[in-house]
C-alpha cells in the first residue's frame, strides 16, 4: 500500500475533528474525497503531511509500509508525499526562481544550472512567465495563480503520492481544465492521487473508471463508491444523500 | 582564474598590548607620541598637526557616553615603531586578503567585471588600471595621508562636519586618524562602474582610525563600495572610522559599506553627509559581522529637493550589541529622507534601531521603517523611531514590524522537502533581500553565504 490510514483520530486545540477514519490508497490509484464544509477534509490532509497543530490521539498512518505518525513534515516530503494546499502561504521576500532552484537541488539532487533550464519550461506549461518567476512566493497571487503554482511544484517534484486540497477552488474555467490535465499527467507518470474537492468538474480529464470516491462527514468516511457518487452529490446535495443512507444517525 | 602569489602572513601580524588603568598623563604622552609619529611618517602640513593636538586637548574634556566602552583610556594602545614593507601591487597583498578577493571572484582584477578596485594599505593606496585611466577624467582616489599633502581643498573639507569636542571618540579619532581615502569626483563626471575599496590595515599599532572624505562635485555620479570584509591584520579592539561626505548639487552618490568584523572588535563608525540641492545619497550598510559591539549614528543634512536613504542590514549574532541610529535633517523645501532597516537577530544578541527625521522645511517627506526577524527567544530588539516636524506641511511616517518566522510559512516550505535549516535560511535571505538592491551581485552571493552560515550556527 502506498498510503494506509487506520482508525485515525485527530485533535485540534483539544477538539476532536477526525475519528475512526480508515482509508487506503494503493500505488497507481486515484481517490477523491468529498464532504460538507467543516467535515475535516483539510484536517485530514494536513495531518497526513504532519502539521504540528494536528495531534494524532489514536490510530496510525502508514506510507510506503512505514508508520509515519512521528515523522516530521520535511522527511515525509522526501519520502514522496506532497500536499497541494487549500490555502497556500505567502513567503515574503523569497523569489520563486530561487526557491524552486533550491528545492530541485536539495530534494531532487538536480544541479542548479540544470534546474535553471527545467524550471522556466515547466513554468510555461502552467502559464507562468519569466516575470512571474522573479516574484515572491504567493505574494499578491490571484486564487488561480496560487493553485497553478502548487501544481507547478508538484510537476517539478513528481511525488509518489499527491494530495490535492481543493485545487479547483477559486480558479477560472480555463485554469480548471489545465489543472485537471496536469493532474492526469502526473497520474499517468505513476503518481497516486488523493483529491479533495467539492465539484466534479476537476475530474474533466480523468478517466471515470479509475476514480474511487469517499464521502466525509463529521470527521470520518461515511460512504465510498464510484464516480457516479460525485454526480449524485452534485445533483442532490449532501443533506439528501446523508438522509437516504441513514448517515445522520 | 589566475592565482595570485601567496606570501607568508606571519610578518603582517603583531601583537598590541591594550593598557588598562592608564593615567591621564600616560594617555597624553601616548597620544602625543602617536601624533608625532604620524606627523613625521606622513610629512604632514602644519594645519593637520595642529588639528591633531587640538583634538588631543578635546579628548580630555569632551563628554563620553557609550554603553559598552566605559573608559576609552582602556583602548589607547602604546605606539611601537616597526616598519613593514609597503604593498605596491595587488600581487603583494597578504594571503588572507587574496583569499577574500579570490572568493569574491575578483582576484583577476584587470579582466574581471569589477572595474574600479583600490586597496588601501596603511599609507598608500594601490589602484588598478581602470582607476589610473579615470584619474585623467577627474576621479581622484588617494590615500588620505597623500591627499592631505597634495590637495589644498582637503583642508576645507577635513573635519568640517564633526567637532572634536562633541565626544571623546570623535576627538581620539581626530588626534590619531591614520589611513582612509580621499575620493573626489569632478563636476559632471559620471563613473559607470562601482568603485571597490578594501581596507588593509597592516602596520599600525595605533587605533584603527581611517578617515574618509567623499567629495562629489555638482552633477557627478559614483558608487563606492567599502569592503570592511577584508581581514584585519592587527588585533585592535577598537575601530573608529570617520566618513565625511559632500554631495554637490544634482550629484548622485551611493556608498555601500559591508562590515564583517572579527568578534573581538568594537566598531564605532562615524558618518556624516551634506546633500546638496536635488542631490541623492544612498547609504547602505550591511553589518554581517558587526563585531562585539557596533554603535553608529550617521547624520545627514539635506538641501532643497535632495534625497537621502539609509539602508541598514544587521545580523545580530552571539552576544553582540548593535545600535544603529540615523539622523536626517530635511533642511529645505522638498527634501526627502528614508531610513529603512532590517535586522535578523539571533542567539543572545541585542539590536537597537533609532532613526530620527527632522522636517525643518515645507513639503519635506520622511519615512522610517524598521523590520526585525527574531530567531531566538533570548535575542533582544528595541526600536525608537523619532519624527520631529517644525512645519505644517511635512509628511513624516514610520512603521515597524518585529516578529518571528511564521510557523505556517516554515511548514509550507518544509512540506516540499526542505529541512528546517534550509527553509529558515531561505526565509532570512528573503527578509533582507529588498535592501540589497544596490549591492553588486558578487557581494550579494557572499552576503547570502554569510547569512546561511550564521543561521546554521544559530540553530
Ligand atoms: N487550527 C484549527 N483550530 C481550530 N479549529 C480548527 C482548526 N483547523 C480546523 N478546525 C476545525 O475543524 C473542523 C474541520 O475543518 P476542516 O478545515 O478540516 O474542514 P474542511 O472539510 O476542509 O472544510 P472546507 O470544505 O470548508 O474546506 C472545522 O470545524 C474547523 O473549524
Ligand atoms: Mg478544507
Amino acid at each position: 500500500m502506498m498510503l494506509q490510514i487506520k482508525n485515525l483520530e485527530v485533535e485540534v486545540e483539544n477538539k476532536k475533528i477526525i475519528n475512526s477514519l480508515n482509508l487506503s490508497v494503493g500505488k497507481g490509484e486515484f481517490h477523491v474525497i468529498m464532504g460538507p464544509n467543516g467535515s475535516g477534509k483539510s484536517t485530514l490532509a494536513l495531518t497526513l503531511m504532519g502539521h504540528p497543530n494536528y495531534k494524532i490521539t489514536n490510530g496510525k498512518i502508514e506510507f510506503d509500509g512505514k508508520v509515519i505518525n512521528d515523522i516530521p513534515v520535511d522527511e515525509r516530503a522526501r519520502m514522496g508525499m506532497f500536499l497541494a494546499f487549500q490555502h497556500p502561504e505567502d513567503v515574503e521576500g523569497v523569489k520563486i526562481i530561487d526557491y524552486l532552484r533550491l528545492l530541485l537541488e536539495k530534494v531532487k539532487g538536480i544541479e542548479p544550472a540544470k534546474a535553471l533550464q527545467i524550471i522556466p519550461s515547466k513554468a510555461k506549461e502552467v502559464w507562468f512567465s519569466a516575470d512571474m518567476l522573479s516574484r515572491y512566493i504567493n505574494v499578491g497571487f490571484s486564487g488561480g495563480e496560487r493553485k497553478r503554482f502548487e501544481i507547478l511544484q508538484a510537476l517539478l517534484i513528481k511525488p509518489k503520492l499527491l494530495i490535492l486540497d481543493e485545487p479547483d477552488s477559486g480558479v477560472d474555467i480555463d485554469s480548471l481544465s489545465l489543472i485537471s490535465h496536469k493532474i492526469r499527467e502526473l497520474y499517468e507518470q505513476g503518481t497516486s492521487i488523493l483529491l479533495i474537492t467539492h465539484y466534479g468538474r476537476i475530474l474533466e480529464h480523468i478517466d471515470p473508471k479509475i476514480v474511487r470516491v469517499h464521502i466525509m462527514k463529521d470527521g470520518h468516511i461515511v460512504m465510498s463508491g464510484k464516480e457516479e457518487l460525485v454526480e449524485k452529490i452534485e445533483k442532490e446535495g449532501f443533506k439528501k444523500v446523508f438522509e437516504e443512507c441513514g448517515c445522520n444517525e | 582564474m589566475r592565482r595570485l602569489k601567496r606570501k607568508d602572513s606571519r610578518k603582517y601580524l603583531r601583537s598590541v598590548v591594550a593598557m588598562s588603568e592608564l593615567t591621564v598623563q600616560d594617555a597624553r604622552s601616548i597620544i602625543e607620541e602617536q601624533i608625532e609619529t604620524l606627523k613625521k611618517r606622513n610629512k604632514e602640513p602644519e594645519w593637520m598637526t595642529k588639528l591633531r593636538y587640538k583634538a588631543m586637548d578635546a579628548f580630555f574634556e569632551a563628554p563620553h557616553n557609550d554603553p559598552i566602552i566605559k573608559d576609552p583610556l582602556d583602548y589607547i594602545a602604546k605606539a611601537e615603531e616597526e616598519m613593514y614593507p609597503e604593498v605596491k601591487s595587488l600581487d603583494e597583498l597578504p594571503p588572507e586578503m587574496l583569499a577574500l578577493l579570490d572568493r569574491l571572484g575578483i582576484a583577476d582584477v584587470e579582466k574581471k567585471y569589477i572595474a574600479g578596485l583600490a586597496v588601501q594599505s596603511d599609507t598608500s593606496i594601490v589602484l588598478n588600471d581602470f582607476l589610473k585611466e579615470w584619474r585623467k577624467k577627474g576621479l581622484i582616489v588617494e590615500s588620505m595621508e597623500d591627499a592631505v599633502r597634495n590637495h589644498p581643498i582637503v583642508k576645507d573639507l577635513f573635519l568640517k562636519q564633526f567637532n572634536p569636542y562633541e565626544s571623546k571618540l570623535a576627538a581620539y579619532h581626530t588626534a590619531v586618524w591614520n589611513g582612509g581615502i580621499f575620493l573626489h569626483v569632478a563636476q559632471g563626471l559620471k563613473v559607470p562602474m562601482p568603485l571597490h575599496l578594501f581596507f588593509l590595515i597592516q602596520n599600525s599599532a595605533m587605533a584603527q582610525a581611517p578617515h574618509i572624505i567623499i567629495h562629489a562635485e555638482p552633477n557627478s555620479e559614483i558608487h563606492l563600495i567599502e569592503g570592511c570584509t577584508s581581514p584585519v591584520l592587527v588585533r585592535h579592539s577598537l575601530h573608529l572610522d570617520m566618513t565625511e561626505a559632500y554631495i554637490g548639487d544634482g550629484a548622485n552618490v551611493k556608498l555601500s559599506v559591508l562590515q564583517n568584523w572579527p568578534e573581538y572588535v568594537h566598531t564605532r563608525p562615524m558618518t556624516r553627509a551634506r546633500i546638496g540641492k536635488n542631490a541623492e545619497f544612498i547609504n547602505t550598510t550591511v553589518g554581517l559581522g558587526t563585531g562585539k559591539s557596533n554603535i553608529a549614528n550617521p547624520k545627514y543634512w539635506v538641501d532643497e529637493g535632495g534625497y537621502v536613504e539609509l539602508n541598514g542590514i544587521i545580523l545580530g549574532q552571539k552576544d553582540f550589541y548593535v545600535d544603529l541610529g540615523g539622523e536626517m535633517n530635511l533642511d529645505a523645501l522638498g527634501a526627502r529622507g528614508l531610513n529603512a532597516s532590517k535586522s535578523v537577530i539571533m542567539d543572545k544578541s541585542s539590536v537597537i534601531t533609532r532613526g530620527l527625521i527632522r522636517a525643518n522645511a515645507p513639503k519635506t517627506k520622511g519615512h522610517i521603517s524598521c523590520d526585525a526577524l527574531i530567531l531566538n527567544p533570548e535575542a533582544r530588539m528595541e526600536t525608537y523611531p523619532g519624527l520631529i516636524s517644525q512645519v505644517d506641511d511635512a509628511e513624516l511616517s514610520h512603521e515597524a514590524a518585529i516578529g518571528k518566522i511564521r510557523e505556517e510559512e516554515l511548514f509550507y516550505l518544509m512540506s516540499r522537502g526542505l529541512k528546517e535549516e534550509e527553509a529558515t535560511q531561505l526565509i532570512v535571505k528573503g527578509f533582507v533581500n529588498p535592501l540589497l538592491k544596490d549591492i553588486p551581485v558578487e557581494f550579494v552571493v557572499e552576503i547570502r553565504k554569510i547569512i546561511e552560515m550564521a543561521v546554521s550556527g544559530g540553530m
